[in-house]
């Protein structure tokens, strides 16, 4: 039929994954089964216990005590069975994943042969000429300007940087001759004045 | 003779019209027996979808201590289905595609329609989709009794094989079969229908 066509085979490993869960399903209901046996081995205990039979009340609880062991022993046989489903399917998905990485591997590669290094050096080489072609003819433009005027530019460039280094460098010249000749004058009375100054201020406060 | 609604201990409201004596016979006339039966398929749909029951039979009709004793007796007022009334109005549920008789080529027992088939192939598709099965094998065991209660627990199996055919016209469902049983694998719906 037309429509089914979209809908993806059915692999081998489908089948298997199927067979798996489908005993998983037969020991789930084993155990319900058994689950529902012990219930009723303890109503009958019970019972025989209330019609004062204690012996038979014992069977009945042994019996159940074996059973209860079967539960167990399927549960661990559940979990087998549960974990080799999950790791196929977790191997599933890891294909699928590998698969992945194959194809996008394969794309780089294809577009890589498109952009071999050589092509790509060449390419540079060609645009670094294209750039200093550029501006050779830029300055042959800018050139424009006759020997007078471009020593006049010079000149100004010059004077332009005389003033700058100006503004940095006096400030360093001044201090240091002062410092020397200033110092030993000034300390003497200064310190007096401050150490009144904080007499003052002693006094002051506690009036 | 002032009729009343009574609500089950189920907690299902059965209408007023289920305490009057003559509900529960089968009318000679036509209009009132069409209107009687129409009553008793809603009650039957109402009832099936409050305690998801899925099959209803004649021989409930004829037995007790099933889940069918609410609706198809009234104690109080003495009065219960007969057979020959049930099995009139379940024909009629067939024929108004309510209900099919299953097993097929027997009038004695029905599965009830309380959700359609489509309704259901949808539902499952969604329970599927947000219990993150797609794309994985599942066995109809898994789907009808899940560890974790799902809008889907107890749908009987030829429930469920109507869903999923219906869903494989879609490319929602695919069923696998081999020795040992059967299994379905579920596909995200496309954009296109």
């Amino acid at each position: 039929m037309g429509g089914n066509q979209s809908a993806p085979k059915i692999t081998a490993q489908d089948r298997a994954i199927l067979d798996l869960k489908l005993q998983r399903d037969k020991v789930k209901q084993y155990q319900k089964n058994l689950q529902a046996i012990l219930d009723r081995e303890e109503a009958i205990a019970k019972q025989h216990l209330e019609a004062g039979h204690k012996d038979r009340a014992l069977v009945a609880l042994r019996r159940r005590k074996y059973q209860q062991g079967l539960l167990l022993k399927t549960d661990g046989q559940l979990e087998n069975l549960q974990q080799l489903v999950s790791s196929i399917e977790f191997s599933l998905v890891e294909v699928s994943v590998l698969h992945g990485l194959k194809q996008g591997n394969e794309v780089l590669k294809e577009i890589h042969k498109e952009m071999n290094l050589e092509s790509v050096e060449k390419l540079l080489e060609e645009t670094a000429e294209a750039r200093e072609y550029q501006r050779e003819i830029d300055e042959m433009l800018a050139n424009n300007l006759s020997l007078d005027e471009e020593d006049a530019v010079q000149a100004e460039l010059r004077e332009l940087q005389a003033a700058v280094r100006a503004e940095t460098e006096p400030s360093n010249d001044v201090q240091l001759p002062s410092v020397p000749t200033s110092a030993p004058l000034v300390a003497e009375p200064v310190a007096p004045e401050e150490r009144v100054e904080r007499d003052s201020a002693r006094i002051a406060i506690p009036a | 003779m002032a009729l009343s609604t009574h609500t089950t201990t189920t907690g299902f409201l059965l209408p007023s019209i289920h305490s009057a004596p003559p509900f529960f016979t089968q009318q000679p006339h036509p209009s009132s027996l069409s209107i009687a039966t129409e009553q008793w398929i809603q009650i039957i749909l109402k009832y099936s979808r409050h305690r998801r029951l899925f099959t209803i039979r004649v021989e409930d009709s004829e037995t007790t201590g099933h889940d069918w004793d609410e609706v198809l007796r009234n104690e109080r007022i003495n009065r219960k289905v007969l057979p020959s009334y049930l099995s009139y109005i379940l024909a009629q549920m067939v024929s108004q595609k309510l209900a099919a008789y299953e097993p097929p080529k027997q009038d004695r027992s029905v599965l009830i329609y309380w959700r359609l088939p489509e309704e259901w192939a949808e539902v499952l598709h969604e329970w599927v989709s947000s219990t993150g099965h797609l794309n994985t094998i599942m066995t109809f065991y898994e789907i009808t009794d899940p560890p974790i209660e799902s809008p889907l627990s107890g749908l009987p199996i030829p429930l469920l094989r109507q869903a999923i055919t219906i869903l494989s016209k879609t490319n929602r469902a695919q069923i696998i079969a081999i020795a040992d049983g059967e299994g379905v694998r579920f596909f995200p719906s496309t954009g296109k229908a």
